[in-house]
């Protein structure tokens, strides 16, 4: 029996920056446990419905979504039922405000200029670079570069780190399970080095096998790229002992926390990784802005990579000299806007906190793998969830005999469900699974029990109407 | 807020006293995230969304259509429902006939489709064409069996001239994402390229092939799919349009660097008019280009293309949009 329950009457509406959440006291309990799922120890029995209070009315998903202007809105006559996160998130309103503010009040370049408004502008631009510096912890903000996103800050590492580091016969150590992000910059690198890359497989629980990837890591490794959430598989990596592993051996880390990031707490200086990156349009942030974290000593020793102003100290007709970090990466005219809507999103997210945003949506991921799972015909990727295994809130996955084109389409036109099809950035994952491309539902702290709900039912709908076809 | 009295540090590193605004030119990553080929908001399903809305002077008029095709269209207008237009597409798809697996070839095969789409086109004896299609994906399948039994049976003619906006007219626009309709256009233009391959083997006094790979139209990344030689300088026989506009002329005088003993350029923009590559340029758009030189001597197929390209690469990239070359030494064009 499913509630369906229309929550904006019954949410205050607050303000929406600095918002503190109204819980109710028995959640408070929840938020102190130490296990995050489920207390149930078994294998996935269909989660008890509307009788979990995480999951139930006033829940952060209800509580959020008024925040979400774009949420409320009806495509192809039905409900809007957004869950395409892992694509891209939505942005409160806080954000788009934050952004339109920039630009009708004091927009100016930054670094530049002497007069109120650049002065303003830039202001408000390095206060953002030390609320992500504040936000994964970071020594300090020097070591935060914005870039363009999180594919342009692996290319950074690639070209400027990459480059300059390695030679022939050093090893860079992946999974097959990166994102082309991940790989692609790589396969340059090594092309004109002569580095050679090395994938590790998954295991039997379709999670990249750990133990062969700390066998990977030898004396020839000099660095290593992983993930530190699937965006497919929703599984999580172990980042702390890879670290351990690779500085053993002298060898640095890059950690793609794209989809980690956005829904966990990430402390890079607990993680001790040398480098990461993440997109702001993934964590409820503008697009057009990502990061590279870089430990201070480690970008020190990096050649620039774009080449402008901004990066210069001073310049000459045949040689220039470079700026100290972070400028040094930071050629050009950065997106301020944005970056100061990043700014926003963090103030945003972390008004929450990202220790119950992950808690809720871990107790969502359950709760969607177990009414995907349990849908006949249907086949999910990635590790089961357990007291041991964190899923992410994401869920790819295939339906037997039906195209994850043919599922996405009729969800979207007869059920106004925005879930996505294709290989997500991922062929060498889907290639290893024996597929050439899967469906994916992916959420976020602002989706409900609701919105899994009627994904199910709608699903079902879609898989029947095509199975009347066969 | 206040005026701010300090300024972070690393912003005074920067001394320079004219600000010069760079915008940094950024080699194109990878994209972070699967993009769709068309983005188009969709609120309501009362609007049909087009990515170029078609005037009405524009549109193809249904008469205009082959028979076949035009009562697939009348079928599907008095289908109001989405649906129902969606059972009826996938009704057409289960009738339709499966490719046999040695045809679902590189050559075959229908770029920009998210699901994997195959399109065969052979003669039957009076000249027309036959399809044949398949697709992994049950609604893109129902496309292509719309396509097959629309367009089979047809002269070369009639096909090439159908226009890509019948699809507006079907109203399955509305219905269907635009990046499944880009795999449609991109299906229609394969079969209706297909055809006009089968014409010109067949002018060629080549027997009809089953329509395996053979011909590559060279589109223009470099590289194309392999090329079989085709025998003897026949293409005054295609009798196409001796008139050459500006674009063509300078065709013929670009390629005039490579010293050719026989050169024809022919203007085949007019089969290819209406489709999105058109739009904007002077009309002059697609060429077929025969060069017989010495130069070709002892080169590869794919270097020659290259020697053309190259040429006419101010062409390429003001407005001509595809080129169809066969570049021959003269001891190959006289051997047949």
């Amino acid at each position: 029996m499913m509630m369906m329950i229309s929550m904006e009457s019954a949410v205050v509406k607050l303000p929406p920056s600095l918002r503190t959440i109204k819980l109710n006291p028995n959640r408070k309990n929840r938020i102190l446990r130490t296990a995050p799922f489920a207390s149930s120890a078994s294998a996935p029995a269909p989660a008890p419905l509307s009788t979990d209070p995480q999951l139930g009315p006033g829940s952060l998903g209800h509580l959020t979504r008024p925040d979400f202007p774009i949420l409320h809105q009806e495509v192809n006559g039905k409900r809007l039922v957004y869950l395409d996160n892992a694509a891209t998130s939505q942005k409160p309103a806080a954000v788009v405000d934050a952004l339109r503010n920039y630009y009708e009040l004091y927009n100016s370049n930054v670094h530049r200029g002497i007069h109120y408004l650049s002065a303003k502008a830039t202001d408000e631009y390095e206060l953002a670079r030390q609320k992500v510096s504040n936000f994964i912890n970071a020594s300090e903000s020097r070591e935060i570069v914005f870039t363009r996103n999180a594919t342009e800050a692996i290319n950074l590492v690639a070209y400027s780190w990459g480059l300059s580091n390695l030679k022939e016969g050093d090893e860079v150590i992946l999974t097959i399970a990166e994102h082309h992000s991940a790989i692609v910059p790589w396969q340059f690198v090594a092309q004109k080095t002569g580095a050679v890359l090395k994938f590790v497989n998954l295991g039997e629980d379709e999670v990249p096998d750990v133990g062969k990837l700390r066998e990977m890591i030898s004396k020839r490794a000099k660095l290593v790229v992983v993930h530190h959430v699937s965006n497919v598989l929703a599984s999580v990596l172990p980042i702390d002992q890879v670290v351990s592993w690779a500085h053993d051996v002298g060898a640095k880390v890059l950690v793609d926390a794209c989809q980690s990031v956005p829904h966990m707490v990430v402390d890079v200086r607990s993680l001790d990784t040398d480098f990461l990156v993440a997109s702001s349009h993934k964590m409820c942030g503008p697009t057009g802005i990502g990061f590279l974290y870089g430990k201070s000593e480690l970008l020190s020793s990096m050649p620039p990579f774009l080449g402008g102003g901004e990066m210069i100290a001073d310049v000459y007709l045949d040689h220039s000299t470079y700026a100290e970090l972070p400028s040094k990466f930071e050629a050009g005219t950065p997106a301020i806007g944005e970056a100061i809507g990043l700014g926003t999103a963090i103030d945003y997210l972390s008004a929450i906190g990202m220790q119950k945003i992950h808690e809720y949506e871990v107790e969502l991921a359950n709760y969607l793998y177990d009414r995907l799972s349990s849908v006949p015909s249907v086949r999910v990727y990635g590790p089961k969830p357990s007291r041991s295994v964190t899923r992410a809130a994401l869920c790819s996955f295939n339906v037997e005999d039906v195209h994850p084109t043919d599922i996405a389409t009729f969800l979207d036109q007869q059920h106004g469900v925005a879930i996505r099809s294709g290989h997500h950035c991922a062929q060498p994952l889907h290639r290893y699974l024996g597929v050439n491309s899967s469906a994916r539902a992916s959420l976020h702290f602002y989706n409900t029990k609701e919105d899994v709900d009627d994904f199910i039912i709608s699903l079902y709908d879609t898989i029947n109407f095509f199975a009347s076809f066969k | 807020m206040s005026i701010p009295t300090k300024i972070p540090i690393s912003s005074l590193f920067h001394r320079s006293a004219a600000p010069f605004f760079n915008p940094t030119k950024i080699p194109t990553p990878p994209h972070r995230f699967l993009f769709s080929k068309t983005i188009t908001k969709r609120i309501s399903s009362n609007q049909p969304l087009l990515s170029s809305p078609p005037s009405s002077s524009s549109l193809q008029r249904v008469e205009e259509l082959p028979p076949k095709l035009q009562e697939i269209v009348k079928l599907f207008q008095a289908v109001q429902e989405p649906k129902a237009k969606y059972e009826q597409l996938l009704f057409y798809g289960r009738n339709l006939n499966a490719l046999d697996s040695k045809y679902k070839t590189t050559e075959n095969k229908v770029q920009g489709c998210v699901s994997q789409v195959w399109v065969r086109a052979y003669f039957d004896e009076d000249k027309n064409v036959i399809f044949e299609a398949d697709s992994d994906s049950m609604l893109t399948k129902g496309l292509a069996a719309l396509l097959v039994q629309g367009l089979s049976g047809r002269p070369v003619e009639e096909i090439v001239r159908v226009s890509p906006d019948f699809a507006t007219l079907l109203g399955l626009q509305q219905s269907l994402t635009p990046s499944r309709n880009n795999g449609f256009l991109n299906m229609l233009k394969l079969m209706q390229k297909k055809a006009l391959q089968l014409y010109v083997e067949a002018e060629r006094g080549e027997s009809p092939s089953s329509g395996v790979s053979g011909i590559g139209d060279s589109a223009i990344s470099d590289g194309g799919e392999g090329e079989s030689e085709i025998g003897g300088d026949l293409r005054e026989d295609l009798g196409g349009n001796s008139e050459l506009g500006s674009r063509g002329r300078r065709i013929e005088e670009i390629l005039k660097e490579l010293r050719p003993t026989a050169i024809h350029v022919e203007d085949i923009s007019y089969q290819h008019a209406g489709h999105s590559g058109v739009a904007g340029s002077d009309g002059e758009t697609h060429f077929n280009v025969e060069v017989i030189s010495e130069e070709f001597e002892g080169k590869s197929l794919v270097k020659r293309h290259r020697m053309v390209y190259s040429l006419l690469q101010d062409e390429l990239q003001s407005g001509l949009h595809a080129l169809s070359i066969v570049a021959k030494t003269p001891s190959e064009a006289v051997a047949q």
